[in-house]
């Protein structure tokens, strides 16, 4: 599953991709909306972890507009609900998360992310390099004419 | 793709599925020896461990399960706003027992099932854990339970303790760590093919497939010496510049060690002196 509360803390590994790798770019996105359990004392001690504007930033990417700027200084448990929202109940269920450095695509199945090495891509995903490359160009391609 | 590869390590390798088939009975046919071929770890991995998760994968039992004492007793005393990494999640029996935890794992097909491990939505990751896809230190806690024995060569076993050490806090991170151990108990159902604690030994481990008694899938693992663990953490932690033992402005201490039905296991704590 992607939700935002995984993708907060993931970063790109891509060899030599060591600065604005983070946060990976979400782009062709299916999102599915589910309630989960909601767990006020969780959320106050994970706040200190989260990269604020890197979340407003993917939750809107997403197509959720209910988190500010600024993390608000009082966090009443309105705040705290609209928080648990955008962490735990939109789920990624199919997409492509990019390095804003690098390029690098991660593209997600069935909620599930695929952050495995170049070369595992490479033997394993040739197909979707394949296209990938042939979209790239085909992009191109209709630029330069 | 992968099945094209599997064709190709077999042929390569020499059938151990028909070796092994000599010797098979309808119980577990016996766990046997094995080198690794050190010039493609990775591809060895590939055709030894991974391919075959994906292919017995639905033959895990994803139900009940009951983490040993230590596992317990660990994931118990960890803080409930705590967010940690497991680290070959495989089915992700462990994470409904941690507090927020994401499930990383090669075998995308063991993922599918552990994305609902215990009956709930959970946060599972296709990836390797030799890699770190991760905010530096931003977890608290890793655990990789039977996981970094299907590495093939001691340096890559050294470099997922590395990554486990990245992963977590400078300041607090709790790490757990459990693998194979050449020393069985009684209670094990193997018959291993040596006795000779001292000496880790490669092997492949036989799994029969419950409804097709003539499929056997070999998975390899490295079965630990005695010391090898805590000694690989040793060495991994002071290549990356932490010191291993109390009282300095930052390192690791080693919690506990020792060994539990059949396994290895080492417990570290990563702190830093305020100030």
């Amino acid at each position: 599953m992607v939700r935002l509360i995984t993708h907060n803390l993931l970063a790109c590994h891509a060899k030599g991709c060591t600065s604005n790798n983070f946060p990976l770019q979400f782009k062709d996105v299916q999102i599915v909306v589910r309630e989960s359990e909601f767990n006020p004392d969780f959320l106050r001690g994970f706040i200190p972890k989260i990269e604020w504007p890197a979340l407003v930033s993917s939750s809107r990417e997403l197509g959720d507009t209910s988190l500010s700027d600024q993390l608000p200084e009082m966090l009443d448990d309105a705040f705290l609900k609209t928080l648990h929202r955008v962490l735990f109940e939109i789920h990624v269920e199919e997409g492509v998360m990019i390095c804003p450095n690098c390029s690098h695509h991660y593209p997600i199945s069935n909620g599930i992310p695929n952050m495995a090495s170049s070369v595992t891509l490479l033997i394993r995903g040739l197909p979707y390099l394949a296209s990938s490359w042939l979209n790239m160009k085909l992009a191109n391609d209709l630029k330069i004419s | 793709m992968a099945a094209d590869f599997v064709r190709w390590w077999t042929v390569r390798w020499g059938s151990c599925d028909a070796r092994l088939s000599s010797s098979a009975t309808p119980m577990a046919p016996p766990v046997t020896i094995t080198s690794v071929d050190a010039s493609s770890p990775e591809a060895y991995e590939l055709a030894n461990v991974h391919d075959v998760y994906d292919q017995i994968a639905p033959h895990f039992s994803s139900t009940r399960y009951k983490p040993w004492p230590i596992i317990a007793t660990f994931l118990q005393s960890l803080r409930p706003e705590w967010v940690g990494l497991d680290l070959g999640t495989g089915n992700g029996k462990y994470l409904p027992f941690c507090p927020c935890a994401i499930g990383l794992d090669r075998s995308r097909n063991l993922l599918d099932i552990a994305r609902t491990a215990g009956g709930m939505t959970r946060e599972v990751v296709q990836g390797d854990v030799l890699e770190n896809y991760w905010r530096p230190g931003v977890f608290d806690y890793v655990i990789s339970i039977a996981t970094i024995h299907h590495l093939a060569t001691p340096g890559r076993r050294k470099r997922a303790i590395q990554q486990m050490l990245s992963a977590v806090s400078p300041d607090h991170g709790r790490v757990l760590i459990y693998v194979w151990a050449v020393r069985q108990d009684e209670q094990s159902k193997r018959t291993i093919p040596t006795t000779d604690s001292s000496q880790g030994q490669d092997v492949f481990v036989p799994w029969v497939l419950s409804d097709d008694q003539n499929r056997i899938f070999n998975r390899y693992y490295h079965m630990f010496a005695d010391g090898e663990l805590e000694e690989l953490v040793i060495t991994a932690a002071g290549e990356i510049g932490l010191y291993v033992g109390q009282g300095r402005q930052e390192g690791i201490e080693i919690v506990q060690q020792g060994w539990e039905r059949s396994n290895h296991y080492v417990e570290l704590r990563r702190y830093r002196v305020q100030g």
